[in-house]
């Protein structure tokens, strides 16, 4: 008998064990912190990467309490589980039928009242937190003097970024719209209240930089707001992280935080660089006249041809009303060529490019990655 | 004897074809055994999805599919999994165990159950036709205006789909709320029905409420799609937000539909393997309803990052839910504590929800943490949450249930071995597939993303993701092998091969077509048990414990304590149980299939018990009786 039972209970608890294995080998996994050679991030752990901001920082503080108490509550019970099930299992001299407990109303009070007010404390903590980092000041910094205010536009599948307290050469804001999969990127001052009015064009993003441990979706038709103070310099990685069609996965953006100085230089730098006057077409340029008609229809015509080694003048006439469009050429000898900057909804744009050789390229819009067509560049 | 009044049925013999005979049934048990067929070739096709999503995420960079593919893998694999194979799976098994936990011959409305079965491989055709037409690269939750905007026209057909699984869904919950409100044996109380008939009954209240809000949501979808309708398009004076609405009213209780019925099932297994009571039955049916009662009071815990909801309330709402949750997980502790556990398929599997579905009921109370649900709203963190609840709970749990009733359904008993390895793959490959994601997500990795950033340090994580889904999708092959050879092998399992408590035990493995032609008194919610130890005295004396105040407290006196001691031939020297009754085996000669049973048995030691044995056809009397 002795035999047979040892080698259920092997088979019983076999999953325990290797159950036990793979966690184990998955916190060596998270623990470990590899040398990084190439400069890649670590890989992710228990704990949020770096916090920069004033407000994400209390978001993530939040967090180690509810880890604590949710790794204490996970051991408990999972503890309990293991023990039960080792120490009660069915044995060969288990004939008679073991107690029959139908129930106990203490134990049942118990486990009712201890979780009511572990919750109950939860919720007061995460109401107080809320508070914190939900609280809006309209862009002003704690000591009364105006922080930086950016509005924000989401579309398929692209950023703008403006600037409504800066304004260029012709009196309209300080605008960035994102082109590739690279994405604008938005200069921000540290230690200042920054102040976002989001909004999208087409179908709802989200505005998600994980470093802000913060993310505010961008809905059509509403403009969403919030407020961080960013505590620490450097360049901090965004992403659109509401499921938003075909290229979402390539809906990135960067944002940059300077000190105050360096910003304002910045700022400065780029109201200068708006009144420059574009560069003048150059002489014997052939143009090619192409028009954007929408993110699904693409470009008309979608075959272009163009004279080799000769500079090229194109015209963009954006048909869409609803998304901008930009032109690029890919494979060009010095790697893809991006017009700069887009033709917005309804506008247009002129670009030039730079002689090509002969041969066959493919040409698309690099905010619409999906619109794509040919350039027959030769005789 | 006075008591075989009733004529005996004949065995059913169909002059029909034998498809004929199934497309044309409404028998609960056929139609519950489509149900389950057709969920589990949905189960089998959406994991072939699932495969695609986490090969082509293993590593950076696109390998298998293009954007706009990866798009559709992921929205039909939870489209299929939701609504074609956990949904469909929960009725299939309610369908034909719940009729029998009451005692009932059929469902109150068999035709209808049969509509509302064939309504699922109509939808499931539509929905999988969309892949012909554009798929539906939307997502499952259809956010408009992406979903009024998409031009690919199997959106539409996706719709329509949906438009016919609601309709299914609302049928079969109106038939399982007359059912077990009508249709139960003299002597089952509402305070005497097995858990997973207060399950079955809480969730179809539940669809009732929320089922008609989408379905009508989807018909405005499918509106402002084909005629312009504007109730979404801000352009048009609409809102997206109200869309969110719409989906998560019925989203949320959505999630408590395909976890209750697995808490039933859990809560059927457990008692029978501990061979005990299920500690604190009375909170455990309270902890039921209120998780359905407050399943309606937080949608909007979707919708934190939405900017357009009033936080604190679903907040506090979405904590509280946490409380019946938590009686259920003690209850199971403690009606494990001090039992005889036999580690059968079905525990392990049981045992396995348990220990698994706490990471995703945790999960669930860091996301009632509003500024953390900030930081990992759609991000993979909320995957791996999915996961943890729909596959470590309702996977494991249907799995249990399917190797504890299996034996019922075919009268064979499936490979234990085969079960075990099944387990340990799919426990193991739980947990090498979603619980890296939390970290994923922490770290912040976005989902529905066909690709990530090479040097975001995400692609150790994500390959062991993957490795474990495969583990999974490895764990399907010896239930399918499994499943197989037991269907040719002998149908020997007997009619109680675990030693069961409720009703659906009392009868031949399969039953026949009208379910009981004699019932056993119901005095508990364990009326089996009671047959088995408590039938020695007439009337009363054997249970005082049960007629009175059975629930909460330990009553060292009550007769029903003294009965533990072993039942003469009660089972057989290697501890194997045998037939229900004390002193019959289950190998006893059954010859007659079809209307094969116990009969004589039964009746024997009813005739001990005293009582006159119920009959089937007093049920159709008024229910005066029932309190």
């Amino acid at each position: 008998m002795r035999p047979v039972r040892s080698a259920r209970l092997l088979r019983s608890w076999a999953f325990f064990i290797l159950a036990g294995v793979a966690l184990l080998a998955l916190g060596a996994c998270a623990a470990t912190t590899n040398q990084n050679p190439t400069g890649d991030a670590d890989p992710p752990n228990f704990f949020p990467g770096e916090v920069v901001t004033e407000q994400g920082a209390l978001s993530a503080g939040l967090y180690g309490l509810i880890f604590f108490i949710a790794v204490a509550v996970f051991l408990v019970v999972e503890g309990l589980l293991i023990w039960i099930a080792i120490r009660y299992r069915r044995r060969a001299t288990d004939t008679q039928l073991p107690t029959q407990t139908h129930g106990h109303n203490g134990l049942e009070i118990l486990w009712t009242v201890i979780p009511a007010i572990i919750v109950t404390i939860l919720f007061v903590l995460v109401l107080g937190t809320l508070e914190r980092v939900q609280a809006r000041t309209g862009g002003t910094n704690t000591d009364g003097s105006p922080g930086v205010t950016v509005d924000v536009t989401g579309f398929q599948w692209q950023w703008t970024f403006e600037y409504p307290q800066f304004t260029g050469a012709q009196g309209q804001p300080l605008s960035y719209t994102g082109a590739g999969s690279e994405g604008p990127e938005l200069v921000l001052p540290t230690n200042q209240t920054i102040h976002f009015n989001l909004t999208a064009q087409d179908v709802i993003h989200s505005f998600y930089v994980p470093q802000f441990f913060y993310k505010l979706d961008v809905v059509p038709g509403r403009i969403n707001q919030f407020e961080v103070v960013i505590k620490q310099e450097g360049t901090f990685g965004g992403q659109c992280a509401e499921f938003c069609g075909l290229a979402h996965n390539d809906m990135y953006f960067t944002v940059r935080a300077v000190p105050r100085a360096e910003f304002d230089a910045w700022v400065a730098a780029e109201q200068e660089k708006s009144q420059a006057t574009p560069e003048p077409a150059p002489s014997g340029a052939a143009t090619i006249a192409v028009t954007s008609v929408g993110i699904v229809q693409g470009f008309d015509p979608q075959a272009l041809n163009a004279p080799a080694d000769t500079p090229l003048t194109i015209e963009l006439t954006n048909a869409d009303a609803t998304a901008p469009h930009d032109f690029a050429i890919a494979g060009t000898p010095e790697g893809d060529w991006q017009g700069d900057p887009d033709a917005g909804p309804g506008g247009s744009a002129v670009y030039q490019a730079p002689p090509l050789p002969a041969g066959d390229y493919e040409f698309y819009c690099s905010i619409h990655p999906n619109m794509r067509g040919t350039l027959k560049v030769g005789d | 004897m006075a008591t075989t009044a009733l004529p005996q049925a004949r065995p059913y013999v169909s002059t029909r074809s034998r498809v004929y005979d199934w497309v044309t049934t409404t028998d609960h048990k056929k139609i519950g055994a489509l149900y389950i067929t057709t969920a589990f070739l949905f189960f089998l096709w959406g994991g072939l999805l699932a495969m695609g999503v986490r090969s082509e995420l293993a590593v950076p960079g696109m390998q298998f599919v293009d954007a706009g593919l990866y798009n559709q893998l992921f929205s039909m694999h939870a489209i299929t999994m939701i609504f074609l194979f956990v949904m469909p799976m929960m009725t299939g098994l309610g369908n034909f165990i719940v009729p029998l936990q009451i005692g009932a011959a059929d469902m109150a409305f068999p035709r209808i159950n049969a509509l509302g079965y064939w309504l699922i491989p109509a939808g499931g055709g539509l929905i999988l036709g969309a892949f012909l037409f554009g798929g539906a690269p939307i997502g499952w939750t259809m956010y408009a205006p992406l979903s009024t905007t998409e031009p690919a026209r199997g959106i539409d057909m996706l719709l329509m789909g949906l438009v016919l699984l609601g309709s299914s869904s609302i049928l079969g919950a109106i038939n399982f709320i007359a059912t077990i409100f009508k249709l139960r044996a003299p002597g089952m109380t509402l305070m005497r029905m097995p858990m997973l008939v207060w399950a079955t009954l809480v969730t179809s209240v539940l669809l009732l409420f929320s089922m008609p809000v989408v379905t009508s949501g989807l018909v405005m979808l499918f509106i402002d799609r084909n005629y312009g309708g504007g109730f979404f398009d801000p352009a048009l004076g609409g809102n997206p937000i109200l869309w969110q609405h719409i989906f998560w009213f019925f989203g949320h209780p959505e999630v408590y539909v395909l976890i209750l019925p697995a808490f039933g099932i859990v809560s059927e297994i457990v008692p029978v393997f501990s061979r005990k009571p299920l500690f604190g039955y009375r909170a455990f049916v309270l902890a039921t309803a209120s998780i359905g009662a407050l399943g309606f009071s937080v949608w909007a815990h979707h919708m934190f990052t939405t900017g357009a909801v009033y936080l604190p309330f679903f907040s506090f709402f979405t904590f509280l839910i946490a409380v019946p949750t938590g009686i259920k997980f003690f209850n199971w502790l403690a009606t494990m504590w001090r039992g005889q556990l036999r580690f059968d398929t079905p525990l392990l599997f049981a045992v396995g929800f348990i220990s698994l579905f706490l990471i995703g009921g945790l999960d669930g109370a860091f996301l009632a943490v509003v500024p953390f649900d900030f930081m990992v709203q759609d991000t993979y963190w909320v995957v791996s949450h999915i996961h943890y609840v729909l596959v470590a709970g309702s996977v494991f749990a249907i799995f249990a249930g399917l190797f504890y009733w299996f034996p019922k359904m075919t009268g064979a008993r499936l490979d234990e071995r085969l079960g075990k390895i099944q387990f340990v793959l799919l426990f193991i490959g739980t947990n090498v597939a979603f619980f890296p994601q939390h970290l994923l997500g922490l770290d912040g990795m976005i989902r529905r993303v066909a690709d990530y950033a090479p040097n975001a340090g995400w692609t150790e994580m994500n390959i062991l993701s993957t490795v474990g889904a495969f583990m999974i999708a490895a764990s399907v092959l010896p239930f399918l092998w499994n499943v197989f050879i037991t269907l040719r092998g002998p149908r020997d399992a007997g009619d109680d091969p675990w030693e069961a408590n409720t009703l659906e035990w009392a009868t031949t493995s399969p039953p026949p077509v009208y379910n009981f032609e004699v019932l056993p008194p119901v005095r508990s919610e364990r009326p089996l048990f009671d047959l088995r130890h408590g039938a020695v005295e007439p009337h009363g004396e054997a249970y005082p414990a049960i007629r009175g105040t059975t629930h909460g407290e330990l009553r060292e006196d009550a007769p029903e304590e003294r009965l533990g001691q072993p039942v003469e031939g009660h089972e057989d020297a290697s501890g194997e149980p045998r037939g229900i009754t004390p002193g019959v085996s289950a190998e006893a000669p059954e010859a007659t299939p079809g209307a094969g049973r116990d009969e004589p048995d039964l009746e024997q030691a009813l005739r001990e018990d005293g009582e006159k044995p119920t009959k089937a056809s007093e049920k159709d009397k008024p229910p005066g009786d029932r309190a």
